[in-house]
């Protein structure tokens, strides 16, 4: 006994002296760059790890080191190595963070027209690399825009084209252990509400500021608000899984993909999960709109971005662009579901047939609006936060439609005085 | 009767306290379709062991079990023998701001870690120790060293003083009257004290996912956090990683738990 | 305190002592008390990392905030809920069962080895565990409750408030009886034999000799416990923290889930006014705590 404590004490110190991680700069000539991913999941970090050994095979010399860090603390993660200024060199940027990151000047420039890979992108893709600032900060890997998934052998024809006819249709499928709707009331479920509040303000809205009215008024202080929002009340209390209040985006495609839920809205890279979950009988369509007709959502987007600090500057921004390329973004727009960066992708067959129909037909309806979020506002993370924890006060009881509007309306008001709107 | 009921009561015990563990050991042996499939099965159809290869063969398990070990072990070794430093001379001296010193050791276990994250993890950046295994155990010594000198200088106070004055009249010095008298008395503390740092630093989740990001240098519960993913909480490899990692802790528990009680006894009485 | 007077005080001596306690202290200054008092200033900063490009001090605004703030409020109470409930049954769980464990008995190491098991397990994992049981759709327990006809339909466990806070409380208490049981064990073997002797011969009773020769004996060692217990419960989040996150609606929120949650919205000056909360909380708490223990031990 005592021996064993001793030699533990005197053998862990002398091992531990000489062990550490050699994860720092170049060596030997060798330029190695430290690059992060926000959204993870092990299939995705598997696709990013083949496509980096590609990028050394065409670049001897050069090594990349992937940081893959858990999907729920990410993005935190990478603001606070940003926030060291060492120690990354290439990074993932998404929509809702990288107005922060370009604020504090942690984002470098990258090159558009003097790039020849820039031509290859399509209009939306050049548009949201210069969205933060006009500076290309960033080039998007793909685009997330979503789609309701249904069964179609729970009795129903067709597809629900609004709101209320999926309330009707989720409540038919209820019953036997089954539910007709994959709620989110968990995080990221205000982000549904926001969506059926959008829909059912319908032509009011603007969709350059997509919580504002066009008299700028927000889209919260209507009647219509009210009433999409008692909706979704009753859809999750009459139509969906009692758990539902507290599923986030695992749990929701979980409950589509093992067949308790009928429906679900969520974003394309869903097609792959239920692909391989070996459900057969299901469909896809644009998203359920308003009364009056309208469906409204953003199209969300994240990309590669390289740090302003880096010391490779070159090779880091050769990686990002690498990535951009049309074979690579595409090969990646597919491995994950995304609409593709590439104008060449848009004959591609994988993303105009089968469950990807939903999104052409939406694209082509000048009635589901794509819109833009008021992330650049002050408030933005702060109001993620607090309306998901709003959103489940009001689906168990302990708050009303009424109060939860009016601190939503209180809110957004004082946020557009605050950048002086 | 009576011993009839204690019997009873004990075995309840033991089977609310075994089956979350059978459970858990029962979803890591399930295929994979089975885990997520009514109606529950108790035993899986077919046993099979794809999520402990998966482990080992995709997610690279066994470096993390040697990285969690080899911080553990060392960072246990050091909080304990400061331990033993530290705990003699609060046992046996009376200074000037004694008193101080034990009232900040025990407001460190009050302060809430999420307070201090931020500006740790620039200072670990400052010393260039993030994503360094050494970088690890120096925090996680400094997480112990409370607890480990408390409780060590719990056990010296049940030591009669005799003992080592003993030890000087026949001419040792007081740090090797420590040594050669003190120390053989108190192994079974030493010994309780570093299995308990051991199992702290084992098990340590929210320092680590903060100062470990790269793959080499990840511990197991850095990992462990990483299968919850976007698309779904693998419980199947979860469950396989919980089974693979306790056993270290299990192990080293069951080979000296007399010790613990015993230890504890002496810590945990003066304290 | 031992029984023999403490050596007198030699700058030698003093020598000897700083150099042992140096390396201690040392840690404990650099990796703890300095990053909490950065932390605590930034209590009266306006920091958030999401815009670094100003950080003024704004004085007690991040204060005023958390404390306007409901949640804070609805955070606190369920603190109390989750240690109040979890300590008292962790405590006479683990009384009894070290009550039991106390006579020798064969395969008691056996048995010891299996109930301590939770013991070797982290908050996290423990956590995890309990959600995967407490699972809604495939949990086992709403598959064990339908089978015994004591529920008719599964019951959200996790979705609904006063579920959920519940079932963290359960996973809590299965997990830290343990802890108890070890403690409590540890001090039992404690008291001296000769104790009960005397008791014996004087004709009381077990549960007088419980009462009067055992209790007195191990009080010390309780009190101890149990503060050391309470500050554990309420700093360490991480099984509400993965079981629940502090959902459904706030209903499993403690203060220290809400900081981890002002620590992810990236609002540092906001996540050190509530640990310093926190920390004041704590401290009122250990000394009316020890005082009152105190002034009992003494009027004995």
């Amino acid at each position: 006994m005592r021996s064993a404590v001793l030699a533990a004490l005197s053998a862990t110190t002398l091992v531990l002296a000489g062990c550490g991680s050699g994860s720092s700069s170049s060596s030997g000539g060798e330029v190695r760059l430290r690059m992060i991913e926000s959204l993870t999941s092990p299939d995705r970090t598997k696709l990013i790890k083949s496509l980096l050994a590609d990028f050394e095979k065409a670049n001897p010399g050069v090594k990349v080191e992937l940081v893959s860090p858990p999907l729920d603390s990410a993005d935190q993660k990478i603001t606070q190595i940003l926030q060291t200024g060492k120690g990354l060199d290439v990074l993932e940027v998404r929509d809702h963070t990288a107005k922060s990151f370009a604020n504090n000047g942690w984002l470098a420039e990258l090159p558009t027209t003097a790039w020849p890979g820039w031509a290859e992108l399509t209009p939306l893709a050049q548009k949201k690399a210069v969205e933060v600032g006009g500076k290309p900060y960033l080039i998007p890997y793909g685009f997330y825009q979503r789609a309701l998934f249904y069964r179609t052998d729970w009795g129903m024809s067709a597809p629900p084209a609004t709101w209320q006819e999926l309330y009707e249709a989720a409540r038919k499928m209820t019953g036997d252990g089954r539910y007709g709707y994959s709620f989110r009331g968990g995080k990221g479920g205000a982000d549904y509400a926001v969506q059926m509040i959008s829909a059912y303000n319908g032509e009011a809205l603007d969709p350059e500021k997509s919580f504002y009215l066009k008299d700028k008024r927000t889209i919260f202080s209507t009647p219509q608000a009210a009433q999409a929002l008692e909706l979704f009340v009753k859809i999750f209390k009459e139509a969906s899984p009692p758990d539902s209040v507290s599923w986030g985006y695992p749990e929701m495609v979980q409950g589509f993909a093992s067949g308790v839920t009928g429906m679900l809205i969520q974003d394309p890279e869903v097609i792959k999960t239920v692909e391989e979950s070996g459900l057969r009988n299901w469909s896809t369509a644009p998203i359920p709109k308003g009364p009056t007709g309208y469906a409204f959502q953003p199209v969300g987007y994240a990309g590669w971005g390289v740090t302003s600090f880096t010391r490779h500057k070159a090779e880091a921004t050769k990686l990002v662009q690498f990535l951009s390329e049309p074979a690579q973004s595409i090969r990646f727009a597919k491995g994950n579901s995304l609409i593709p960066i590439a104008k060449r992708a848009q004959s591609d067959p994988q993303f105009s047939q089968g469950a990807w129909k939903a999104y052409l037909e939406a694209q082509q309806d000048p009635k589901q609006v794509i819109t833009i979020r008021p992330v650049d506002y002050p408030g933005w993370s702060q109001f993620l936060v607090d309306s998901d924890r709003d959103v489940q006060s009001l689906l168990t009881g302990k708050t009303t439609v009424a109060e939860v509007l009016k601190s939503w309306d209180a809110f957004w008001t004082d946020q557009a005085r605050k950048v002086g709107e | 009767m009576r011993r009839l009921a204690k019997t009873a009561v004990l075995a309840a015990w033991l089977l609310i306290t075994v089956f979350p563990l059978y459970w858990i050991l029962v979803t890591s042996l399930k295929p994979k379709s089975e885990i997520f499939s009514m109606p529950l099965r108790y035993w899986p159809s077919r046993v099979t062991f794809e999520h402990y290869r998966e482990l080992f063969e995709f997610a690279d398990f066994g470096t993390y079990l040697v990285n969690s070990l080899l911080v553990s072990l060392a960072a246990a070794a050091a909080v304990t023998a400061i331990g033993v430093l530290g705990g003699y001379t609060l046992a046996r001296f009376s200074f000037p701001g004694r008193g101080a010193l034990m009232l900040a050791f025990l407001v460190t276990q009050m302060i809430p870690l999420f307070i201090a994250l931020g500006p740790l993890y620039l200072l670990m950046s400052d010393l260039d120790l993030l994503n360094r295994l050494a970088g690890l155990m120096l925090v996680y010594v400094a997480m112990l060293v409370p607890f480990s000198t408390v409780i060590m200088r719990g056990f010296y106070e049940r030591i009669p003083v005799a003992l080592e004055e003993a030890a000087q009249v026949d001419g040792a010095s007081r740090l090797a009257a420590m040594v050669r008298v003190v120390i053989p008395v108190m192994l079974p503390g030493i010994a309780a004290t570093y299995i308990f740092a051991f199992v702290q630093c084992w098990n340590e989740l929210f320092l680590a996912i903060t100062f470990i990001d790269s793959e080499d240098a990840k511990t197991i519960p850095v990992a462990m956090n990483s299968f919850i993913t976007q698309y779904d909480i693998d419980w199947g490899s979860m469950a396989a990683a919980t089974v693979v990692s306790v056993i270290p802790t299990l192990v080293m528990f069951a080979a000296i738990r007399r010790y613990i009680v015993e230890g504890l006894t002496a810590g945990a009485v003066k304290g | 305190m031992s029984v023999s007077a403490r050596p007198a005080f030699t700058p030698r001596k003093a020598l000897f002592v700083a150099l042992c306690l140096l390396p201690g202290v040392a840690f404990v200054a650099l990796f703890t008390y300095w990053p909490m008092v950065r932390g605590s200033v930034m209590a009266f900063q306006r920091y958030n990392l999401f815009d670094l490009t100003e950080t003024p001090f704004v004085g007690l605004e991040n204060f005023r905030a958390v404390l306007a703030e409901p949640r804070f409020w609805t955070a606190l109470r369920n603190t109390g809920t989750w240690v109040g409930v979890s300590l008292a049954l962790q405590f006479l769980l683990g009384f009894g069962l070290a009550l039991l464990l106390r006579r020798h008995f064969r395969g008691r190491g056996l048995y010891q080895a299996w109930v301590f098991f939770p013991w070797a397990m982290s908050g996290f994992l423990i956590g995890l565990l309990w959600r995967w049981m407490f699972n809604g759709q495939f949990g086992v327990i709403n598959d064990l409750l339908l089978k015994a006809g004591v529920i008719e339909e599964r019951i959200g466990f996790l979705a609904t408030p006063g579920w959920a806070m519940t079932s963290v409380i359960i996973a809590n208490v299965w997990y830290g009886v343990t802890f108890f049981a070890i403690m409590i064990m540890a001090a039992l073997q404690s008291v001296p034999r000769e104790l009960y002797e005397a008791a014996a011969v004087d004709g009381a009773s077990k549960v007088r000799q419980f009462w009067h020769v055992t209790l007195p004996h191990i009080r010390p060692t309780l009190t101890l416990i149990v503060l050391l217990r309470i500050i554990w419960i309420l700093n360490f989040p991480d099984l509400i923290y993965s079981m629940t996150g502090g959902g459904p609606a706030g209903g499993t929120d403690i203060v220290t889930t809400f900081l981890i949650q002002q620590v992810t919205g990236g609002d540092y000056g906001r996540a050190g006014a509530v640990g310093l909360l926190v920390l004041g909380l704590l401290l009122a708490f250990a000394i009316f705590y020890l005082t009152v223990t105190r002034s009992d031990e003494t009027s004995r």
